[in-house]
């Protein structure tokens, strides 16, 4: 229910991200080619607004492989109807970030 | 070489992060930087170094964790955003009871500092003994109305009457007063008997006392407030003589500031024998009641055989200093009672409870609504108190009823119209956060009041509800409706919004 005039460019490119697959801040930053300064804060500002949920690794599946838990995110079905909303504001957004379907297909 | 360097810059690193993370709000600290060394662990590993050590890889890491402080200070800006949004909206129910005890600390501190509240405020300084009446002429009906001839009183006296076991009588009359300097004043004086106050019980509460024996001089008591007008509050004119019209007195003591109750107002009180009272100076008389004679109290009132010689069908009243020693509380306890009842007349005591929905406040919500009602009506009752006091008693020197009349009149008005603004503010406060519901918006149109819905629609700028006041009340709408808001309407107030 966000209305598609709130959600900025850079929040439609890191909701776009996320939905093609890129589930945790690293690889947004990777994805997206946005600083660490701007994508961490605006994913804040995300789950905030119930647009993505995210979730702590459990610690077993961590210490099992030698690593450090990851924080994961994942799109809500309000995040979901909002990126559609914001791929026909932003028609470049699919094209610059090619969504999980689009890449396996 | 290569791996004590990598260490080195590992540990930078991560005090880098440690840095940065005392920017962010304590409640979110640990979790912000353990999702950043999470995310550098991972990024190390997805882009490692060639031979053990890269610049390049490195200088990537360091940018990352340099970014942190941006995340930081974005984290810090947000959340100082969030708290002055929640604290710049006005109408909080905090801000409600911060202005209601402001005002109660500003009347109270007033009532703290004028002199006639605090004479007031304290009816130990002016109770009675109990028992007392003033003997009055049935044939008055002014109960502060001079009505007793000296001789009645006399005669009175030489009775023996069952219910009465003392008597005092005073007249008033304005006396040249020689105090040694000068100028001759004219004082308010009262000829009393000299058991007058030991019959009233005052002589105790005397401020200031001579020491000296009381002897064949008369002697006179000082009102406090002409002892600090004429003598400058100098306790060395205690035993010293004027004279006060023919006789000379010596100046027993001074009377605290509105220890005088009864009728007539006194600058001093000259003591002296019954023998020298006038037998046609009308004045009045003061009695103590024995027990049988308290029994026989009927409505502040007792009936005295009044002894007068050319009337003998004359009787007497005693009535009883009730009215004048009742004190501020029970003044303000009756006009409290007073704007209840008249409450009703000047706005619905209705909070307006129904609502649209099936959805309901919690019960501690509810709870919360009808303490913070309690905390405004008491506050309320408190202002009420002590603003009357203060506007009753800023002036006064000594018992008015004037002033009497003012503290009931103007605690019945604050009370009332303080109660009438309760209930308003009450009604339009939003049963979830108690803030007052803002933006008015004038809903459907006057002419279609039976067809469709009109009237005013408020919101609560937190989106917890719709405020629907009816325009003309009917049948179907007759009070106010409360509509809870579900969470579809969250975005409209989220603020500075996404992104």
């Amino acid at each position: 229910m966000v209305s598609e005039a709130k959600l900025s460019h850079t929040a439609a490119i890191i909701l776009q991200a996320i939905s093609s697959g890129c589930v945790y801040g690293f690889s947004i930053m990777e994805m997206t080619g946005l600083p660490s300064g701007t994508v961490y804060p605006a994913m804040r500002r995300l789950e905030r607004d119930q647009l993505i949920s995210s979730r702590w690794e459990r610690q077993s599946i961590a210490d099992a492989e030698q690593r450090p838990a990851r924080k994961y995110y994942k799109l809500t079905s309000t995040g979901r109807t909002t990126l559609e909303a914001s791929r026909k504001r932003y028609p470049l957004l699919e094209r610059m970030i090619p969504s999980e379907e689009a890449r396996s297909l | 070489m290569s791996s004590a360097l990598r260490s080195a810059l590992g540990g930078m690193n991560r005090g880098i992060l440690h840095c940065a993370s005392r920017l962010v709000p304590r409640e979110q600290r640990a979790d912000w930087l353990r999702e950043w060394n999470a995310e550098l662990w991972h990024m190390r590993r997805s882009c490692p170094p060639v031979d053990g050590f890269g610049w390049k890889s490195e200088g990537v890491a360091a940018a990352f964790c340099l970014g942190a402080f941006q995340d930081a200070f974005c984290v810090r800006h947000l959340c100082r955003q969030g708290s002055q949004a929640g604290s710049s909206q006005h109408g909080s129910a905090r801000e409600c009871l911060l202005c209601l005890g402001g005002l109660l600390a500003v009347s109270y501190i007033l009532a703290c500092v004028l002199p006639g509240v605090s004479m007031e405020s304290h009816p130990s300084h002016y109770q009675l003994k109990p028992g007392l009446v003033l003997l009055q002429s049935e044939l008055f009906t002014d109960s502060s109305a001079a009505t007793i001839h000296g001789q009645q009183f006399l005669d009175l006296k030489a009775s023996r009457q069952r219910g009465i076991d003392g008597l005092a009588f005073y007249r008033m009359a304005k006396e040249t007063v020689s105090t040694g300097v000068d100028a001759k004043p004219k004082w308010r004086v009262a000829h009393a008997s000299l058991s007058l106050f030991a019959l009233l019980g005052a002589p105790a509460t005397f401020s200031a006392v001579s020491n000296e024996p009381a002897g064949a001089v008369p002697t006179v008591v000082l009102s406090d407030e002409l002892w600090r007008r004429q003598f400058g509050g100098n306790p060395k004119v205690i035993g010293s003589v004027v004279r006060v019209g023919r006789n000379a007195a010596k100046v027993l003591g001074v009377l605290p500031r509105g220890s005088w109750r009864l009728p007539g107002r006194a600058d001093a009180w000259l003591l002296q024998p019954d023998s020298q009272i006038p037998r046609g100076a009308v004045g009045y008389v003061v009695a103590h009641l024995t027990r049988f004679g308290r029994s026989e109290i009927y409505d502040e009132r007792v009936h005295i055989n009044g002894f007068v010689p050319d009337d003998p069908d004359e009787d007497l009243w005693g009535v009883s200093f009730g009215e004048r020693t009742r004190g501020p509380w029970t003044i303000f306890r009756f006009a409290i009672f007073l704007a209840f009842l008249a409450l009703p007349a000047i706005t619905s005591v209705s909070l307006g409870e129904s609502c649209f929905s099936s959805h309901r406040p919690s019960l501690m919500k509810n709870l919360y609504r009808w303490i913070f009602l309690g905390t405004k009506i008491a506050l309320l009752l408190s202002i009420a108190y002590f603003a009357s006091l203060d506007l009753s008693y800023w002036n006064a020197t000594g018992y008015s009823e004037l002033s009497e009349y003012a503290q009931l009149a103007s605690s019945f008005f604050i009370c009332l119209f303080g109660m009438r603004w309760v209930l308003l503010d009450q009604r339009e406060r939003c049963p979830v956060c108690l803030r007052r519901v803002t933006h008015p918006a004038q809903v459907g149109q006057a002419s279609r009041t039976f067809l469709a819905w009109n009237g005013t629609e408020l919101i609560c700028t937190s989106g917890h509800t719709l405020l629907h006041v009816p325009g003309l009340p009917t049948s179907w709408f007759g009070t106010q409706r409360w509509m809870y808001l579900d969470t579809s309407w969250k975005f409209l107030f989220a603020g500075t919004g996404v992104g």
